[in-house]
């Protein structure tokens, strides 16, 4: 156990510097795009307002008043969060393959600790699922400081201030991410890390096989996706509409279960019988 | 005692290994000889469960392989295995943090013995120094086993000289020892037992002291004999 909590601190200690990158970018960029947006509207508003000689009634109803709304919606924004999406995507397959690549075969070191092989995979799961909750923390707490800027510019008749929930609700890519409900949790969160475990799985496949084990590892991924969707493809297909809504969603956290107990006991087989380094 | 037995191990349809046996005992110094693709580093490398066989057993004092045996055995592979960003020091405390067999005592002897720095990154270091510290994490294990693969490959002579000397040291002394190399001048003179592979199967097995006192031969001297043949 205490090898596992050594990994996981390791493995996070190797990402860190890029990780404290993209949270930079993104607390750089989130902030920049309130101020841009927030500026904007108010070039606007001191446009209409007082060149155009528009009333701040007839403004507001023509350009509605500025909210985080206006701030979730542009580049500034969701481009962060993407680049972090897509980093950590990438980083899920990197953080195997450059174990093995380069001058320095780490993984030798890897294999060779005296702790059970399975530790290696789940502690490299860990730290990906640590990261993934790390920058949502990061975006929870930078919401009420985006709000308070835009507070600081936007005068309050123009404004219209929403809660971190509302923020959350607006903006429906936020709403996966950020799930406002413990079962919304478990779903989304569940899936994410059944995903990664089965990715773990088929890139050992590859490690262990090759260029066979690319066959192997796609072959695998596509029998978890169906073996997850099984229940929601029974149900369509086989007994149509026979479920209610909740048992659907227990046959799929079973189905969920069963696909990442999988992924780790084939994960768990090939880093013990068949890795090559 | 490392007992290796009918190992075979194919890579795609080439078979590499077709049932290669022997035995390496607790304070003798085993030297695994073979021509380039013979291998030897899969020998080293299914020794300490790196790569899987086929078929056959490798037993370390009596049992398989296990995540406890990497604190009686370890593998000083020709590539370093730590990461190029972390210093010496790093490096050893990754190693302490991990191996309950680590003795730091013997690190720090290590460290002066090859006048090395803990400061230093291991990105930075030459050839001869990331061979050096690539013996240090594997010589202070408080291991009975030690596995080298290719430990002279592609280093300075005065490396190679410093090297060999550990071989005669205090910090070799009592353990298993099975080394792969192709620069048998350096350590000839060190070696207890010889095994000499091709083409996937062990051709001679043989004592070196033996050899030189009964026959007068060298072990470069068995060497060219049977591998001309």
């Amino acid at each position: 156990m205490m090898n596992y909590v050594k990994l996981v601190n390791f493995e996070l200690g190797r990402f860190m510097k890029i990780y404290l990158v993209l949270i930079g970018i993104t607390v750089v960029s989130q902030i920049a795009g309130v101020m841009v947006s927030a500026n904007s509207y108010l070039n606007i508003a001191s446009e209409e307002m007082n060149v155009n000689s528009l009333s701040m009634d007839a403004f507001l109803q023509m350009y509605g008043v500025f909210s985080m709304n206006n701030v979730t919606r542009t580049l500034w924004f969701f481009g962060p969060i993407a680049l972090c999406a897509v980093t950590l995507l990438i980083y899920v397959l990197f953080i195997w393959y450059r174990d093995w690549f380069g001058k320095n075969t780490f993984i030798y070191r890897l294999l060779m600790l005296p702790t059970e092989r399975i530790n290696i995979y789940l502690a490299k799961a860990t730290a990906i699922f640590f990261m993934v909750l790390g920058l949502i923390a990061c975006q929870l707490a930078l919401i009420p400081i985006e709000g308070k800027v835009m507070q600081w510019m936007v005068p309050l008749d123009l404004r219209i201030d929403l809660t971190t929930l509302e923020v959350i609700h607006s903006f429906e890519y936020l709403g996966i991410m950020i799930p406002t409900t413990f079962s919304q949790f478990l779903v989304h969160y569940g899936i994410g890390l059944m995903a990664v475990l089965v990715m773990f799985t088929a890139v050992l496949f590859e490690r262990c096989f090759r260029m066979k084990g690319i066959i192997l590892g796609v072959v695998y991924a596509v029998i978890s996706f169906f073996a997850f969707i099984s229940p929601l493809l029974i149900n369509e297909f086989v007994f149509p509409m026979f479920l209610y809504p909740g048992e659907l969603f227990i046959l799929e956290c079973v189905a969920g279960f069963i696909v990442i107990a999988c992924a780790i006991w084939t994960g768990h087989y090939l880093l013990n019988r068949k890795i090559r380094v | 005692m490392i007992e290796v037995k009918e190992i075979t191990k194919r890579f795609g349809l080439k078979k590499v290994l077709k049932g290669v046996s022997f035995t390496a005992n607790k304070g003798e110094i085993t030297c695994l000889i073979g021509i380039n693709g013979v291998g030897k580093t899969t020998v080293l490398n299914a020794i300490m469960n790196l790569t899987p066989i086929q078929s056959g057993e490798i037993l370390i004092d009596g049992e398989k392989i296990s995540k406890n045996s990497y604190e009686k055995i370890t593998f000083i592979p020709d590539a370093i295995t730590m990461l190029p960003q972390m210093t010496i020091g790093e490096s050893m405390q990754f190693m302490k943090d991990f191996y309950k067999s680590w003795n730091q005592a013997r690190a720090k002897e290590l460290l002066d013995f090859f006048k090395l720095k803990e400061e230093e990154k291991i990105s930075s270091l030459s050839k001869g120094n990331t061979a050096k510290v690539n013996l240090l994490l594997g010589l202070a294990l408080d291991v009975d086993y030690l596995l080298m693969d290719e430990p002279f490959s592609g280093i300075d002579i005065f490396s190679r000289e410093q090297i060999a000397d550990v071989f005669t040291s205090h910090l070799v002394e009592d353990r298993g020892v099975i080394i792969t190399t192709h620069e048998i001048n350096d350590i000839e003179h060190l070696i207890d037992k010889v095994v000499l592979l091709d083409e996937g199967i062990v051709i001679k097995e043989f004592n070196a002291e033996e050899v030189r006192e009964t026959e007068g031969r060298s072990v470069v001297d068995v060497m060219r004999e049977v591998y001309k043949r």
